[in-house]
Parts: C-alpha cells; sequence; structure tokens
C-alpha cells in the first residue's frame, strides 16, 4: 500500500500509517532504532522512485513521542544520505511537529552536524539543527519571502553579491531551499525558494 | 524483616545466588529494583539449567503487590513458588487504584518498547503529572529516558531484561519520588565495549558509557542515549546508578546519600539501573 500523497512535486508520507504497516502494531510513538531503521528503509525504497525536485514530507502529526534513537534512524540518517546525494537532488521537510518533538529531533541532528526544515503543527517553519547565524539569517529571509534571487538578498541585507550568492547556493547544497532557474527581463537567473 | 530494595541488593545477592531456597518470608517491604533483581537471579539460573525455590512472603500486603506488579508472571518461569501458611495466594480483588506506573515487564523486542512508552504514556497525566508536577516537557522527558534506557538492554546486553516503575511517598522528604528499576543479565558494559575501548575495570566501562558517551557502535549518532538520560535524571534531580559486573557507579543529588564509586562488590552479570525521580 503506497503512503505517498503527492501535492505539487511535494510527496507526504504519514509516518504514523507508516509505523503501523511497517511494525504491525497500534502504536503511535516512533521509539528504539530498530523501529526507525525500519521505517526510514520503507521512505528510501519509496523515494527512489520520485523525480530529482520532489519534496519529500515527513508528517508527524499523529505521532506521539519520538525518541533520540529513533529521530537519528530516520531523520538524521535520511538527512545524512540526502546531502551524500544518495537519493538524488530531492528535499526533506517535517511536519506537523509538536514542540517536544522538533527538540527529540533537534538533538539527533544537531549531533551529526546537520540540519533540516520543519514545519511545526501551527504552521510556523523553523530550521532544525547546525546552521550557521549567517545561513539562519538568509534562510529566515527566504521562509518570510518564500522566494528570493541572489539580487534580492544583496540588496535587502546590504551585502556584497557573491556573498549573497554563496550563502544561498550553500543553503541549497543543505537542501533547505529549492533552486530553480528563471527567465527574467536581464536574462536566466537561479530563484531560491522555501520547500 | 527484611527489605528488598538497591540498598540491601548487596546483602542479599550473594546468599540469594548461593542457596537452593530464596526465602522471602520475612519480607516487609519491596520496591522494582527488588523484584527486577530477583527475576535477573532467576534468569541467571535457568542460563545454567537451575531452578530454585522461592518461599513467599507472609505478608497479605507484601505479596498483593508482587501480584499487582505481574511479578508472579515472570517468577513462575524461572522458580518453585512456595506459599507461606498464612493466607497469602488466597483469592482477593486485584487493586486498579494503586501507584504503579509500570508493572514488570519484559525487555525482549523493539515492540516490547512500543509497549512500555505506550502504557506509561496513559498513566503520565496520573502520576507524573499529579504526583511528580511534571509539564509536559518533563513528561516527554522522562519517556524518552525510559525508552533509551530500556532498548540498551536490547541493543547491548545480548539477552532479554526486565523493567519495572513505581511512586513512592518518601515520608522523610515529604515528597513523591519515582522509582525505575532495569535490568539484565547480559554481556554487561564492560564487555559490550570492550571492542572499541581500553577498559580496566567495570566502574571504568560505566564511566566511558555514562559519563563520556562511549557505545559499541562506531557510527555516527551512537552512544546518545544513556547521555540523555543522564542530562535528564540531573536536570530533574534525581538519582542514577548503574551497576554492572562488581561496580556500581552513581549521580547522587543533594537529597540522597550513597557512594558515588562502588568495586569489588558480588559479582552479578549483565546492567542493573535504578532511577530515583523525586517531585518538583
Amino acid at each position: 500500500m503506497v503512503q505517498l500523497i503527492q501535492l505539487n512535486n511535494m510527496y507526504k508520507f504519514d509516518l504514523h500509517k507508516l509505523l503501523h504497516e511497517e511494525l504491525g502494531n497500534n502504536f503511535k510513538d516512533l521509539v528504539t532504532r530498530q523501529s526507525g531503521q525500519a521505517i526510514r528503509e520503507r521512505i528510501e525504497r519509496d523515494i527512489e522512485r520520485e523525480p530529482d525536485g520532489s519534496v519529500i514530507s515527513l508528517d508527524f502529526s499523529k505521532i506521539g513521542v519520538i525518541d533520540y534513537s529513533c529521530a537519528d534512524e530516520i531523520v538524521a540518517k535520511l538527512v545524512s544520505r540526502l546531502l551524500s546525494g544518495e537519493y538524488g537532488c530531492k528535499y526533506i521537510l517535517l511536519e506537523g511537529l509538536n514542540e517536544n518533538q522538533r527538540e527529540n529531533i533537534a538533538v539527533a541532528v544537531e549531533r551529526k552536524n546537520l540540519a533540516v526544515m520543519a514545519e511545526m503543527k501551527d504552521g510556523s517553519r523553523s530550521v532544525l539543527g547546525s546552521l550557521n547565524s549567517y545561513l539562519k539569517d538568509t534562510l529566515e529571509f527566504i521562509v518570510k519571502k518564500k522566494k528570493a534571487t541572489s539580487k534580492e538578498l544583496s540588496e535587502a541585507k546590504n551585502i556584497e553579491a557573491n556573498t549573497s550568492g554563496t550563502r544561498l547556493l550553500n543553503l541549497h547544497k543543505k537542501r533547505l531551499v529549492k533552486r530553480a532557474e528563471e527567465v527574467r527581463s536581464e536574462g536566466k537567473i537561479w530563484v531560491y525558494e522555501i520547500l | 524483616m527484611i527489605q528488598i530494595t538497591e540498598d540491601s541488593f548487596e546483602k542479599i545477592l550473594h546468599s540469594f545466588i548461593h542457596s537452593e531456597k530464596i526465602d522471602l518470608t520475612n519480607v516487609s517491604f519491596i520496591d522494582p529494583y527488588g523484584m527486577v533483581g530477583l527475576l535477573e537471579i532467576g534468569e541467571l539460573c535457568m542460563l545454567e539449567d537451575v531452578r530454585k525455590t522461592i518461599i513467599l512472603p507472609r505478608s497479605d500486603e507484601v505479596y498483593r503487590y508482587l501480584d499487582r506488579m505481574d511479578f508472579f508472571t515472570f517468577a513462575k518461569r524461572y522458580f518453585y513458588l512456595e506459599h507461606t501458611s498464612t493466607g497469602a495466594g488466597a483469592k482477593y480483588q486485584r487493586s486498579s487504584n494503586s501507584d504503579v506506573l509500570l508493572e514488570i515487564t519484559a525487555i525482549e523486542k523493539a515492540n516490547d518498547i512500543h509497549y512500555i512508552v505506550g502504557k506509561v504514556t496513559d498513566r503520565a497525566e496520573a502520576i507524573l503529572a499529579t504526583h511528580l508536577h511534571y509539564d509536559d516537557r518533563a513528561i516527554n522527558g522522562f519517556i524518552v529516558s525510559l525508552s533509551e534506557i530500556c532498548q540498551n538492554v536490547i541493543e547491548h546486553s545480548e539477552n532479554r531484561g526486565f523493567v519495572g516503575i513505581q511512586k513512592y511517598r518518601y515520608q522523610n522528604l515529604g515528597k513523591n519520588v519515582v522509582k525505575i528499576a532495569v535490568m539484565d543479565v547480559g554481556i554487561g558494559f564492560r564487555k559490550s565495549l570492550s571492542h572499541r575501548f581500553r577498559l580496566r575495570s567495570d566502574i571504568d566501562a560505566i564511566d566511558k558509557a555514562l559519563l563520556h558517551g562511549a557505545s559499541r557502535y562506531d557510527d555516527e549518532g551512537r552512544g546518545h542515549g544513556l547521555a540523555g538520560v543522564r542530562k535528564f535524571v540531573i536536570q530533574w534531580q534525581g538519582m542514577l546508578s548503574i551497576r554492572s559486573g562488581t561496580a556500581r557507579l552513581s549521580l547522587i543529588p543533594q537529597w540522597a546519600r550513597g557512594r558515588d564509586q562502588e568495586r569489588n562488590l558480588t559479582f552479578f552479570p549483565g546492567s542493573q539501573i535504578n532511577i530515583l525521580l523525586p517531585e518538583m
């Protein structure tokens, strides 16, 4: 049974359903490394089929507790492998998080010096994990504007064009923002947008 | 009268291991550490093809408590149970109104941890919020710590284990305290870590795991479970002790007494963990 719900190039995994399918129990908590591994492997199998540019959304809204080991096994390992190019050019977004889940996942990704975008239950977005203050500031700028170019960032933050370009590119390399080419009056430019 | 808790465990361990019959006739109090400890003695004996006899407590109250904690469910696998004369074992209404946060539960596979976490989450409001005054964040920390410590049994011990949790009223402190006991008679900290670290003693091994995040696995992201538990216990002014082999290392808060390091204890394999968390 496929758990993916496609919406504008976004593929949503209902982790609660996945937990039932993979472990065959009726629990709602994401605990233990073993359970996390089973769920991650299922996600890995499913996202293999999705095209480059897809945003893989992990929906935590029906999940109770997530412990550090499971957070490491699911989120930190997925992000780590995503950055090493194992899944192609895709993105990961965590959705429907509560405060406790956010905190536990942040611990797991921070330990591996990684960062991941998260959307809380109230719809607010923030980055979890390790990100230097310049990139955090840049990311907040994009989250606020939804999309931005290097020139726009350069003007808004009063920084050199090559600095703003580097910052945006680094955020993209960390798969925290999407990048698309657009043709405008000034020619082809890269536009960076939120996941 | 005898009390079977972590404090008395060292005294009774030696005699219980070496006698054919474990006499609980005069036991007036037993906590999760005592119960789980007895079951682990049984597990150890079973591994050596020995089945001892337990003479059950005379006290009806203690007997009922053992039953309420599901002690007998597991004890009858390991021991011959011998009743004393004073009515213990008679039928009675099992009380549902108790301070039991988690009955004695076996830890063998990942699904057991899901069960434990689910059960404690269900009872958290009634015990952790009401009696320990834990807020939502602290309850989350409690459950995550419990999950991490229980899965260490599966991940590291190469054996099964047991866990039990109970709330008590400490009269001398004027506070409620939750006691968590998690034990196994597996390979223990020293053997588990010996592939990756040069360890001089059991205390050295516990120290490495608890205070330095050492893990038998070398991949990044490992060894943080116990570190997280330590952080949680310190934050909530709790007490944590880990016994393994012949040593015990404890984190002792101001309100408790004890030695932070003990060596040359009676050898008992695996790991025996005791956590006490007071109300805030």
